[in-house]
């Protein structure tokens, strides 16, 4: 039984609230609590499908404990599968593979299509026996998992019973319906990952206000001062932040990436950096955006994949290392805030912290989420009960 | 299973594996295999290791398998 945690004071006005209590950083139990409050009822990040660039292409994952098949099929959709045999519950795939024909497992060979489907079930009958009556073949297909690609981001709901995608994700999608335009991974040298002692929330939190920017990023204060920031909060969906004084990164001869088409004058110098809630990280520019996939691996462990994309496919490869050194110092220096923050909620009796009711809203707008995830998950728990 | 030297080159298709071998050696055992029950055993190994390869030889060992009542 999961130690129930107080949450009445997160969801009050940032004036008064307190962030979430330290358990929902350290506790395993609450971790676990929070894979079904939170993660797996959401629609939340697995990785991107510039992983699966061609078809056939499969990558085995493990989300929150959970063996995931990523694999783009034959018609080259992105599909999600639990990445085990119907048969005995054998892993299917356990390295990055190109899958040629079917996926066989390697236990006793049962065959999947890339869609799925179960097509052969070898001696399921007695030898040379490849059928029997009690194996319907229509009914042991791989058990796929509810996928929707948005902006290159495979997002998965495990629960499977979330609101569909263009709906539960509206309100963003209509905020940058100017960048609805094809996005084009930069390739090998635009990803990268960091391994952070911290929890996954922490990055969230740290990534969406721009209070700290001049502190721990003093090198943006040149160009992108506080005041060049605002705001941004839609309760229950997102949160993040903006700069009025985007300037676009240049090489030595002073060439820049093209621009995404059309994506109108207001973007000139704007840019907008937004956690999607629960763990996706966004951001775009006249020229360039990236996602951030927060691969939680535990209360106190979180991987963040980073990728780099561009309005065109071919793009100056000393630009674009360039551009991947700039952001990657930006997120480096993040590491040691959210790796601090972590270290501080072993402090017991820590409250959660007071926010600043100006700088601090879009930070508390992802709490006052968390928290409100947590009390319908834990209502509906006491209804069941 | 016969054929000069086959259970050897079965074995060697194995290790490492070499998925159009295996295709072609177990379609060799099944068809000089001397009843339905071991040719048939053979054919699946065959068919298998197509599917999984993608050989165009799948579409013609499921049609023998299945004109034997042994697939769907």
């Amino acid at each position: 039984m999961t130690n129930v945690t107080d949450l009445s004071n997160v969801r009050a006005n940032v004036e008064t609230a307190n962030g979430l209590p330290n358990a929902h950083y350290i506790d395993p139990a609450i971790f676990d609590e929070e894979k079904q409050a939170v993660l797996f009822s959401q629609w939340t990040g697995l990785a991107v499908a510039s992983d699966v660039p061609e078809p056939g292409d499969a990558v085995p994952l493990t989300f929150l404990g959970m063996p995931l098949l990523l694999i783009r099929d034959k018609e080259g959709d992105v599909r999600v599968f639990q990445n085990i045999c119907r048969h005995r519950g054998m892993i299917l795939v356990d390295k990055p593979r190109k899958i040629e024909g079917a996926i066989r497992c390697p236990y006793h060979s049962w065959c999947y299509s890339t869609k799925g489907k179960l097509v052969s079930t070898p001696h399921v009958g007695g030898p040379g026996q490849n059928t029997h009556e009690a194996i319907n073949r229509d009914t042991l297909g791989l058990n796929e998992v509810r996928s929707h690609v948005w902006r290159d981001v495979v997002w998965i709901n495990v629960s499977g019973d979330a609101p569909a995608f263009d709906d539960a994700m509206s309100h963003i999608i209509d905020r940058w319906s100017e960048f609805d335009l094809p996005l084009h991974h930069g390739g090998y040298d635009s990803r990268f990952t960091l391994e952070l002692n911290t929890n996954w929330k922490l990055a969230v939190e740290n990534y969406c206000e721009s209070y700290h920017l001049p502190w721990v990023h003093p090198g943006l204060n040149s160009y992108s001062r506080l005041e060049d920031h605002y705001n941004i909060e839609e309760p229950g969906a997102y949160s993040g932040q903006g700069t009025m004084v985007y300037r676009q990164i240049t090489d030595e001869n002073g060439d820049r990436f093209t621009d995404f088409a059309d994506v109108g004058q207001k973007w000139n110098e704007q840019a907008e950096y937004i956690a999607v809630y629960p763990n996706v990280l966004l951001g775009v520019h006249r020229d360039h955006a990236f996602a951030i996939v927060l691969e939680p691996q535990g209360p106190e462990r979180t991987v963040e994949h980073i990728h780099l994309y561009y309005a065109q496919p071919d793009t100056p490869e000393g630009l674009r290392a360039r551009n991947t050194q700039l952001w990657k110092t930006v997120f480096e220096e993040d590491v040691f805030v959210v790796e601090g923050m972590q270290k501080g909620r072993h402090v017991p009796g820590f409250d959660g912290g007071r926010f600043s009711p100006v700088m601090d809203s879009p930070t508390h707008c992802f709490h006052a989420w968390v928290a409100g995830k947590f009390e319908a998950h834990r209502g509906q728990r006491t209804a069941a009960e | 299973m016969s054929g000069p030297g086959l259970d050897a080159r079965l074995i060697a298709a194995h290790d490492p594996v070499n998925k159009p071998a295996l295709v072609r050696l177990y379609t060799e055992a099944a068809d000089s295999a001397n009843d339905i029950d071991a040719s048939c055993f053979f054919l699946t190994h065959a068919y298998v290791f197509a599917l999984d390869a993608g050989h165009p030889d799948a579409r013609t060992l499921h049609a023998r398998l299945k004109a034997h009542g042994r697939e769907s």
